[in-house]
């Protein structure tokens, strides 16, 4: 059996032959004239007091135009997507190691570089709390005014200690997930370009546009107005170049110079300013009545902030309200608590918090299974959502079936008669499964804007805007799919206008799974209204009735004719004079409940794994041998974005489990380059995965397709682990799993005999 | 306080693309910024700057190298192979097998990811699983999961007939 949506006609993305022969110009690659360098000074230390900053020095080297620090900043010295609370530059203390203290701007890299080793700072080091424990000690310096604690997050339904005393079984068990790097392999950069009225371009890659730029505005003391960004095509973000990152830098030293300057990080310079995904310390507590009725369920989860808020708090709230997942149980206890470290800077990372939180919940379920001697694929059933049921902070959510679908699609593929390799007794195979679901938007409670444009431009272009971002996911090939199947236009009739606050209009944030689902919600309400428009024109224009008129191929056609458009657009645009251009705006669908928790979703996507593993008894590797993943988000729009989403996600958190912790030492990066940060490379990866696509939705459902930028990440980790189990009998509660943690397991179990007869 | 000490420039003289070019640089300046600062070549990506992840892969003197690691003075006289060099007029079967399977999603591993397959596939045009491997477990991509990289090399072979 194979994925089934690789058969189908796929049209070539329409930025694809650009990529493919490399000229595509990201904007790390755009050259200006009169461009300086631009370098930024970041902190020695994890933790300290700066004394003193003296940039007398760096001014006098050659070619210096420019040496920036706090105080340069114009206007607000801080920025952060929800809080502002990280320093542009700090002031008087540092909080980790990837603070900016100053920055340069030079005529060459080698003048920036050396202006940066000038530069004195005076230090006082400062204990390093380097672990949440460490943080919350009641004797712990505090890193911010409000104390360490950032945020907390719950939820509470039924009692779930009485709960506990109907249980047959409970298991409670805590998990250890570790911090986790993007890993895009465009680093963040750009080239900030300053227009002769004060104003700037900012040519760098983000998530947000519109929100780099209300930021930037902020910091530098000028309207919005005056700044435009743009923001794509970017090569790779995963939620990792949402918060600004050297566009402050980029811009003050355009500013301060009066020329283009172009900032592009160093990978080192990347790993150690840059956000990671939230490292997470989640005891839970399940209990479970003997027929497998799940009874009750407590959830404590610490997270590891890191210096400063990002997006934390909206993580946490994600990672408690994914804590029970698709299941019901009556009685949940679950408690959060987000705490502020000077371990780097955790942030938004694909999957949110949803990652972390379903490899508990699974293990959970699987820990559970066994003691029930029950298959867990059946444990899973009994406690399932269904269509109608509502969501997991009991939350009205839009109808769908999405976790029986997955879960039933994952168990046809279990093979019952598995044969064990006896050539090579030193490897033992295991097959695991998992599901998970996850929401997509930014949930109840925030601000979630959404919407879109369609004009008839002058030279007689079908011009389809957004403000979204083209981070390398596939939105363009989404855009050209859903409008030309809408509207009925040729490929060639439409002009894909985004990620420039210039020329598009605000249709929130390229984050959270909500791009296509946007798109297509947008193409709904503009379409009609813009082909009236055209009809209507065209009908003045040509003396026709509207009502035989149809958008088509090159123009518009008379309803039963097949000669030709008796209007093309080009014609159309040439000979009207009205702007014939028509923009909406919404707000993203969530959920009716009135007193649901702040994040809590709407619309949800699910995904089923089937993974196959073999652990080495030598070496204590785990090689992923197959990749199944199921996957219900609706219809599919465009079949190479989706299956490399949820390919390219899988392997993402393949890595997650197997290889990759951005590993910290008293608050510093023990890897800073991909020489010992290991990201999965080809040999990693099984040759063959299958992607089957769940496209149908709830009937009436009128959301359309669900994102699924991030459902391919969730379930394949508690399946990897659960895999190793199956091989091993080693239940996993902290990743990556640890090669020797298994070899003592084994060598402990006696499975490999061959070894012990030599000896 | 230190001056800047730049090193004497050497006048280097490669053939890029088929076209024969002279640029004064320092001797040991990396070649990925050769190409992508002084000759506007900017296919040719820099991500980690120690030859980890491959995004910088070209041909030298038909050799796949990664360009952050060769210097100026080790590229002197030799023939070099970019990203821009292998469609002059029409795509390259690779990039044409890129383009169809999905191969690539943000597209900044896609010029040395496909700089590696041709390679691979000029010295060896019936490569086994282990040999896909080898040829390409120098390149990092992070959005694909390689499974659309893999599906392109497949074509590439199908295509071929082998």
């Amino acid at each position: 059996m194979k994925g089934n949506i690789q058969e189908k006609e796929k049209r070539i993305r329409p930025d694809g032959v650009e990529k493919v022969t490399g000229k595509i110009k990201y904007l790390t690659d755009l050259s200006f004239p009169n461009m300086l360098v631009g370098k930024v000074l970041r902190s020695e230390y994890p933790h300290a007091k700066i004394l003193s900053i003296n940039t007398e020095k760096a001014k006098q080297i050659p070619g210096v135009h420019a040496v920036i620090t706090h105080e340069d900043i114009p206007a607000m010295n801080g920025f952060g997507l929800v809080t502002p609370d990280q320093p542009v530059f700090c002031v008087d203390r540092v909080r980790y190691i990837g603070d900016a203290i100053a920055a340069v701007a030079a005529e060459s890299l080698e003048s920036a570089e050396e202006a940066l080793r000038c530069i004195e700072v005076k230090y006082e080091p400062l204990e390093v709390l380097d672990s949440p424990e460490k943080a919350l000690h009641p004797d712990a310096i505090k890193l911010h005014p409000q104390g360490n604690i950032c945020h907390k997050a719950s939820y509470k339904k039924g009692n779930v200690e009485e709960a506990f005393k109907q249980c047959t079984y409970i298991i409670e068990e805590t998990y250890e997930l570790p911090r986790q790097m993007h890993g895009f392999i465009e680093t963040e950069g750009g080239v900030f370009v300053p227009d002769e009225d004060g104003g700037i371009t900012v040519f760098a890659g983000t998530q947000h546009g519109f929100k780099d730029r209300f930021q930037l505005s902020r910091i530098l003391g000028i309207p919005e107005t005056k700044i435009r960004v743009i923001s794509s095509p970017m090569g790779g973000s995963f939620g990792g170049k949402d918060e600004l990152n050297i566009q402050p830098y980029g811009s003050l030293l355009a500013l301060k110079t009066g020329r283009p300057v172009k900032i592009h990080n160093t990978r080192v310079e990347s790993v150690r300013a840059g956000i990671k995904r939230h490292p997470m310390k989640i005891t839970m507590k399940t209990g479970v009545d003997a027929n497998g009725k799940l009874l009750a369920h407590k959830v404590n989860i610490v997270a590891d902030k890191g210096a400063y808020t990002t997006l934390g708090p909206a993580v946490l709230d994600f990672a408690v309200e994914h804590a029970a997942g698709p299941y019901m149980i009556p009685n949940i206890d679950t408690e959060g608590v987000l705490v502020f470290t000077n371990n780097g800077m955790s942030g938004e990372f694909r999957g949110f918090g949803g990652n972390q939180v379903t490899f508990a919940l699974e293990g959970q379920l699987d820990r559970l299974a066994e003691r029930l001697q029950m298959d867990p694929i059946e444990l899973r059933r009994k406690n399932l959502r269904k269509e109608t049921d509502l969501g997991p902070v009991g939350q009205m959510i839009a109808p769908t079936d999405g976790a029986s679908l997955v879960l039933e699609g994952v168990s046809k593929l279990m093979n019952t008669n598995r044969k064990q390799q006896d050539e090579q007794p030193w490897i033992f195979k295991g097959t695991g499964i998992a599901i998970g679901m996850h929401g997509g938007g930014l949930g109840k409670g925030r601000i979630d804007h959404a919407g879109g444009r369609l004009s008839l431009a002058k030279d007689g272009k079908i011009e389809i805007s957004f403000g979204f971002e083209e981070c390398g996911q596939g939105l363009v090939a989404v855009i050209e799919n859903l409008t030309i199947s809408e509207l009925g236009c040729g490929k060639d009739d439409i002009r894909i206008v985004i990620s420039d606050t210039d020329r598009v209009p605000i249709s929130g944030s390229s984050t959270a799974s909500r791009s296509t689902n946007m798109v297509w919600q947008s193409l709904k309400r503009l379409k009609e209204p813009f082909m009236k428009m055209l009809y209507e024109e065209a009908a003045e224009l040509l003396k026709l009735p509207e009502d035989e008129m149809t958008l088509g191929v090159g123009g518009i056609w008379l309803k039963g004719r097949s000669d030709g458009p008796c209007i093309t657009y080009e014609e159309m645009a040439r000979k009207s004079e009205k702007e014939l251009s028509y923009t909406t705006n919404f707000h993203f669908p969530i959920t009716p409940t009135p007193d649901a928790i702040p994040g809590a979703h709407f619309l949800y996507t699910f995904g089923g794994i089937k993974v196959d593993v073999e652990v080495n008894g030598l070496t204590g590797k785990v090689i992923v041998t197959s990749i199944d993943h199921v996957i219900s988000a609706g219809p599919v729009v465009s079949p190479n974005g989706y299956v490399g989403q949820i390919e390219g996600g899988g392997v993402m958190s393949l890595g997650y489990t197997l290889l990759e912790e951005a590993k910290m030492i008293d608050g510093k990066y023990a890897s800073e380059n991909f020489d010992t940060y290991l990201m999965p490379n080809i040999v990693d990866v099984p040759f063959d995965t299958n992607v089957y696509a769940i496209e149908e939705l709830a009937e009436g459902d009128e959301y359309g397709p669900r994102g699924v930028g991030e459902i391919g990440t969730i379930a394949i980790i508690p399946a990897i682990a659960k895999a190793v189990h199956d091989a091993t009998g080693l239940w996993i509660n902290k990743l990556p799993i640890s090669p020797e943690e298994l070899l003592n397991h084994m060598e402990q179990k006696g499975m490999i005999p061959w070894v012990l007869n030599k000896m | 306080m230190s001056a800047l000490h730049y090193e004497n420039l050497m006048t280097l003289s490669v053939r890029i693309n088929d076209e024969k070019v002279e640029v004064k640089v320092p001797p040991t300046l990396s070649l990925a910024v050769i190409l992508r600062n002084y000759f506007q070549l900017t296919g040719t990506k820099i991500a980690c700057g120690i030859g980890r992840c491959g995004a910088c892969s070209i041909l030298l003197d038909d050799e796949l190298v990664n360009a952050c690691l060769v210097m100026a003075y080790q590229a002197n006289g030799k023939s070099i192979t970019t990203i821009e060099g292998l469609s002059k007029l029409s795509l390259d079967e690779v990039q044409e097998a890129f383009l169809k399977q999905g191969g690539y999603q943000c597209g900044y591993c896609t010029p040395g990811m496909i700089m590696a397959v041709k390679a691979m596939f000029d010295r060896n045009p019936h490569p086994q699983e282990s040999d896909i491997e080898e040829a390409l477990a120098g390149n990092l991509c992070r959005c694909t999961g390689y499974g659309g990289i893999l599906r392109a090399v497949k074509y590439v072979m199908n295509q071929k007939h082998y």
